[in-house]
C-alpha cells in the first residue's frame, strides 16, 4: 500500500507506504517504509526508492573519479577523491617494478587524474585502477547525488553537451566535471543548470533548447584553451 | 528562576509581547544559507537567531577516534560574545560545553550513522542573537541543516520549551519569563513517534504542572516540526523545476 504517489517531494520520516520493497535512501521499520533523506520519490512497481537532493560521494565499484594525488608513499599514493574515504592506487598501474621506481615521476602531490574504482570493502577502504593524467582544462564540482542527471540517461545528455558545445568533458561521479576545448562557458553554464534544476521533468529538451538559443551567433570556438596556470 | 514576585510577566490574561499562554513566538526559517558547507540552516525564533553549519561526513581525526562500525556526531554550540546584553566570554564554558552533548546525543539517536563507517559529521551551532530557548532553536535548526546536508536521518527533530511563569504554566518562554519566572522545561522530540530525546528542567515544578507543560512544549513541537517540513518542501522547489527554468542565469 502506498502512501505517497510517484514525484512526490518528501523530507526524511515521512512514511512512503506498507508492503512495498525499499530501494535507496528508504528504511524499513515495523513493516513500514519510511523515507531517509529529502528529496524525490520514484515508484517502480512493488520499488520504492528516493532520489536525495544533496549530499557527499560514497566510493562504488566501476565509478569513474577525478581525483588529487595527496601523497606520494612506497609503492602507491593515496588520492582524494572528494569523499570522506581516500583511495589507494598502486603503482602498479603505471610501472612494472613500482617498489624500485620514485613513483613521483609519474604523478606527483597535486597532479589531478581521472581513474576507476576497482574495488571497494565494507569500511570503504578503495583502489583506482587505470589513470590517466589531467593536465590542462578546467574542473568544476557539482553536487555528486546530482551527477547522474549530467550524464542523463545512456549518456544522453552529456554526449548533447558535447555535441552542442564542441567540448571535451569528463565526468567524475564524484561530482568533479573536467571540462576542455570548445564553448568552455557554455558547458560549464549548462552543467550548473542542469545541476540547480536537477528533477525537472522534460530536463533534456529543455536544455537543447537552451543550448540552441545561447550558441546562435556565437558559433562554437574549437581553439578555445585555458593555461594550466589558469585552473 | 529567581521566582521573583515583582516582576509582573502576566498582564489581563496575556505575556508580556501579547502572546497567550499557548503560543510560540514568530519564527523564520532558511535553509542552504552558507555555501561551503555540505548542510546549513538559519532559524529565527523570536529573538533568537541561531546559525547551523553541517559539515561531512569526512575523515576523522585523531585516526584512534575512529569507529569501523559507525560515524561520530560531533556538535558545538557556540555563544557568541555579542549574542547576549552583558559581554559573553568567547568560547566554550561549562553551560555550551553541556548544550553542545546534549544536542550531539540528541541528533545521534535519528542519523543513520552505521551508513558512514570510520568518518564524523560536524554540526557548528552558532547562536548570534540570544533570547531563551536557544538550544530548542538549535537543535531544530541543527535538524534541519543534517536534512539539506543529505545524510541519512530516521526523522527530523523538532524542539520547544515550556516553563512556569507566576503559577501559570506556558509555552516557549522568552528571557524575561526565563529570568524572572520558576521553571523551564526544553525539550525535543521524534515527531513521527513521539519520542523524547532530550528533556531537561531547570525550576520546580509540581506533578500536575508538569503534565500541562509536557503537553504544552509537545505540541509545540509538532507546530515547529510543520515549519521544518514546510521549509524543506520550499527548498526543493528548484530541485523539481517547480515555477519553469528560468533563463536569465
Amino acid at each position: 500500500m502506498l502512501n505517497v504517489k510517484d514525484r512526490d517531494l518528501i523530507v526524511p520520516g515521512d512514511l512512503l507506504g506498507s508492503d512495498i520493497l525499499p530501494d535507496m535512501n528508504c528504511y524499513m521499520e515495523g513493516g513500514n517504509v519510511y523515507s531517509a533523506v529529502e528529496g524525490l520519490v520514484r515508484v517502480d512497481g512493488r520499488k520504492i526508492k528516493v532520489v536525495p537532493s544533496s549530499g557527499g560521494y560514497i566510493p562504488k565499484r566501476d565509478d569513474v573519479v577525478i581525483g588529487v594525488i595527496m601523497d606520494v608513499l612506497t609503492g602507491k599514493w593515496l588520492v582524494d577523491i572528494n569523499s570522506p574515504y581516500i583511495c589507494a592506487m598502486s603503482g602498479e598501474e603505471v610501472s612494472r617494478d613500482a617498489a624500485k621506481t620514485d613513483l613521483s615521476r609519474y604523478y606527483k602531490v597535486g597532479d589531478i587524474l581521472t581513474a576507476k574504482i576497482g574495488s571497494v570493502n565494507e569500511v570503504y577502504s578503495c583502489q583506482l585502477m587505470k589513470p590517466w593524467k589531467i593536465e590542462n582544462g578546467l574542473i568544476i564540482d557539482v553536487n555528486p547525488k546530482r551527477v547522474p542527471r549530467v550524464v542523463g540517461k545512456q549518456k544522453s545528455m552529456l554526449n548533447m553537451i558535447r555535441e552542442k558545445t564542441g567540448a571535451r568533458i569528463i565526468v567524475g561521479q564524484n561530482g568533479k566535471i573536467w571540462i576542455k576545448d570548445g564553448n568552455v562557458d557554455l558547458a560549464v553554464k549548462t552543467i550548473k543548470k542542469i545541476e540547480k534544476y536537477a528533477q525537472t521533468q522534460g530536463l533534456t529538451d529543455q536544455i537543447a533548447e537552451f543550448l540552441d538559443k545561447e550558441s546562435r551567433g556565437n558559433p562554437i570556438k574549437p581553439s578555445y584553451h585555458i593555461n594550466e596556470s589558469e585552473d | 528562576m529567581s521566582g521573583n514576585g515583582d516582576v509582573v510577566l502576566i498582564k489581563d490574561g496575556k505575556r508580556l509581547d501579547g502572546r497567550d499562554f499557548d503560543e510560540l513566538r514568530d519564527i523564520k526559517m532558511e535553509v542552504s544559507v552558507l555555501e561551503r558547507a555540505a548542510g546549513s540552516a538559519y532559524v529565527e525564533w523570536g529573538k533568537n537567531k541561531v546559525m547551523v553549519g553541517v559539515y561531512g561526513p569526512r575523515e576523522l581525526h585523531p585516526k584512534f577516534l575512529q569507529d569501523p562500525t559507525k560515524a561520530m556526531l560531533r556538535c558545538v554550540y557556540n555563544l557568541a560574545p555579542f549574542s547576549v546584553d552583558d559581554r559573553k566570554k568567547p568560547g566554550p564554558d561549562r553551560r555550551s560545553v553541556e548544550i553542545s552533548k546534549v544536542t550531539s546525543e540528541a541528533l545521534s539517536s535519528v542519523v543513520m550513522l552505521e551508513r558512514f563507517p570510520n568518518t564524523v559529521v560536524d554540526v557548528f551551532i552558532e547562536i548570534l542573537q540570544a533570547d531563551a530557548g536557544t538550544r530548542c532553536a538549535g537543535l531544530t535548526a541543527a535538524s534541519l541543516a543534517l536534512a539539506d546536508a543529505g545524510i541519512p536521518m530516521k526523522d527530523l527533530i523538532a524542539s520547544c520549551s515550556a516553563g512556569k511563569i507566576q503559577g501559570q504554566v506556558v509555552v516557549d518562554l522568552m528571557k524575561e519569563e526565563d529570568n524572572f519566572g520558576e521553571c523551564d522545561l526544553p525539550m525535543a522530540i521524534i515527531p513521527k513517534k513521539g519520542e523524547v530525546v532530550l528533556l531537561q528542567m531547570d525550576g520546580k515544578l509540581s506533578r500536575d504542572e508538569f503534565k500541562d507543560a509536557y503537553k504544552l512544549a509537545y505540541d509545540g513541537c509538532m507546530k515547529i516540526y510543520d515549519l521544518q517540513r514546510k521549509t524543506l518542501m520550499d527548498s526543493m522547489k528548484k530541485f523539481v523545476g517547480e515555477g519553469g527554468i528560468e533563463n536569465g542565469d
